[in-house]
């Protein structure tokens, strides 16, 4: 698996990648703070108790609740990016070819997936510093106090953030992975992801109260929020695992067994 | 089966989709260090018989091994067999040495084989163009290079002048030749017999996914008969030149304005001889004498014929 993870990297780290990659990450760091911060009310304002509060913001994990409410709204980035980056191998035939080099197809799956996460895991730890900069400078025109953010409780919530967005990537990039999988085809695939996790989730949870407690794409959302009303982040966290289960089981098998070729 | 000496052997080897038997119980040899030409129909099941081989499709039922190896276990013998099955899938956006570079790391590879099997497939040049700015001939090239990267026992390659124009068939070919030249088995299938004609010695024939001919390929074109050619020089003298020819003893046939004879002993120098003296003796003169050799296409497409 470790050839696989290697291969998958050699494949991504090149200059041209990187530089989109930077691009990307300093335009969500900026735009994602300036929005995040504009956004927050004071705590007398806040519905529902949702969303961040101005004097949220002002605790010491404030500047990273601003990355992860930021990245929280990329869930269908993320997801969208790991359908594309399967699929796409199964449409450009280069699934084929890897197997005949690599005949492991649960390895190869699995290296695949896990040199696609640990891009991601490099690319979140520099937005997440990115975000806290950008988020540090612009806090002051909202009124938001900083000093508590260059704390040891600030670091730590960095980390603890760190950690939950690096699950909540990883939910999407094994949900993504499994459509991708079983469908073979980036359109069916994007359209079958999009038409589920968008609309038709959040139409449903408009309709039937439990939905926000049983459908993927709405626990991954509250996970990311640290928790809604409806339902709390472990909760979230364990149901989408029991999903993930699942899903791994099920796209290892299609993968392991349906012949490739054509 | 000898699993020692044959680079692959199978047995009863079948692939069914649903009702339909795209590969029917294949008892196919390969002998280590042939040149094998794997030729059929399309749809005859040779694509399919590949895929098998290489783990890439799980056969219905029959067993088989590739370079001693077991065929359920593909693992323990694909380190040492290099493919190039249908078109080369790489990815576009990546050079050519960038596409090898992650197929070196896949198979682990020593990446210092990159740039000797560029020069080997003569991509030196353009190794650092995207894959997609690449010419069709320049692909199955790359192709090529990343099925030789391992070095491999047994090359595997599906109708590599698929799709090529002449001179992307010419270059192609030239490798192949040059390829064949080495102590490895290829396995090659093609719809050009003509080439394959020049560079196997072993020829495996299918067709409705079932094997029709192997062995030898000189074994395969000496069931063919050799013949002899003659064309007088005026098409009105072709029948008499029959009449006399057959008074003479000689199996000769009218085919449009030649006069064809198959020589009974497969003495064709001697046949040559009774029909030049038969031709000079009643005056006809021959603007064309010549000793026809059976081709691969022609003998192949008399036994498909024969075999349906």
């Amino acid at each position: 698996m470790i050839r696989t993870v290697h291969a998958e990297l050699l494949k991504i780290l090149r200059r041209r990648v990187l530089l989109v990659t930077a691009a990307a990450m300093a335009l969500f760091s900026v735009g994602g703070a300036a929005v995040t911060l504009a956004a927050a009310r004071p705590a007398a304002d806040a519905v529902g108790g949702r969303g961040l509060t101005l004097e949220s913001l002002g605790a010491a994990g404030g500047g990273t609740d601003v990355f992860r409410t930021a990245v929280s709204f990329t869930g269908f980035f993320v997801f969208v990016v790991f359908v594309g980056a399967v699929a796409a191998e199964f449409g450009r035939g280069t699934f084929r070819t890897m197997l005949l080099r690599q005949p492991g197809r649960l390895r190869l799956l699995g290296g695949k997936l896990a040199g696609l996460l640990a891009y991601a895991a490099g690319v979140l730890a520099v937005t997440e510093v990115a975000t806290w900069v950008a988020a540090r400078l612009l806090a002051p025109s909202r009124g938001v106090a900083v000093a508590a953010w260059t704390s040891l409780d600030g670091l730590g919530s960095a980390v603890a953030d760190y950690g939950a967005v690096l699950v909540w990537v990883a939910g999407y990039a094994m949900l993504g992975t499994v459509v991708a999988v079983l469908v073979r085809s980036v359109p069916v695939a994007l359209g079958v992801g999009i038409a589920w996790a968008g609309p038709f989730e959040h139409i449903l949870a408009d309709a039937w109260e439990p939905a926000s407690r049983i459908f993927p794409g709405l626990l991954l959302e509250a996970f990311a929020a640290g928790g809604t009303p409806e339902v709390t982040a472990s909760r979230a966290l364990v149901t989408v695992a029991a999903y993930v289960a699942v899903a791994a089981v099920v796209a290892g098998t299609s993968f392991a067994r349906r012949d490739l070729a054509g | 089966m000898d699993s020692t000496t044959n680079a692959v052997a199978t047995s009863g080897l079948t692939k069914r989709y649903g009702s339909r038997r795209v590969v029917d119980g294949l008892d196919l040899v390969i002998p280590a260090g042939s040149v094998a030409g794997f030729i059929g129909p399309n749809g005859a099941g040779k694509t399919t018989t590949m895929a098998m081989l290489l783990g890439l499709v799980s056969p219905t039922s029959g067993t088989g091994t590739v370079l001693g190896r077991s065929l359920a276990d593909p693992g323990a013998y694909l380190g040492q067999v290099g493919a190039l099955v249908e078109a080369p899938a790489l990815w576009p956006s990546l050079t050519g040495a960038e596409n090898l570079r992650v197929l070196a790391a896949l198979g682990g590879h020593d990446r210092r084989r990159v740039p000797e099997v560029l020069a080997t497939v003569g991509l030196a040049d353009r190794a650092h163009d995207r894959f997609r700015e690449y010419s069709m001939g320049m692909r199955q090239r790359l192709g090529i290079a990343a099925a030789l990267l391992g070095d491999p026992a047994l090359l595997v390659l599906d109708e590599p002048t698929n799709g090529l124009d002449p001179a992307g068939m010419t270059e192609v070919r030239t490798l192949v030749t040059e390829l064949a030249a080495g102590e490895r088995t290829l396995l090659v299938s093609s719809h050009l017999l003509g080439e394959l004609e020049q560079v196997c010695d072993w020829l495996v024939i299918v067709d409705d996914g079932r094997l029709r001919y192997q062995g030898p390929a000189r074994e395969f074109l000496g069931q063919a008969s050799t013949v002899v050619v003659g064309v007088p020089e005026h098409d009105a003298d072709a029948a008499e030149l029959v009449w006399l020819a057959r008074a003479e003893g000689l199996a000769a046939e009218r085919r449009g304005g030649e006069l064809v004879v198959t020589p009974a002993d497969g003495d064709h120098r001697a046949a040559a001889v009774a029909l030049n003296r038969t031709a000079i003796d009643a005056g006809i003169v021959l603007a064309e004498l010549s000793v026809r050799r059976p081709s691969l296409e022609s003998h192949y497409l008399a036994t498909l014929e024969a075999s349906r």
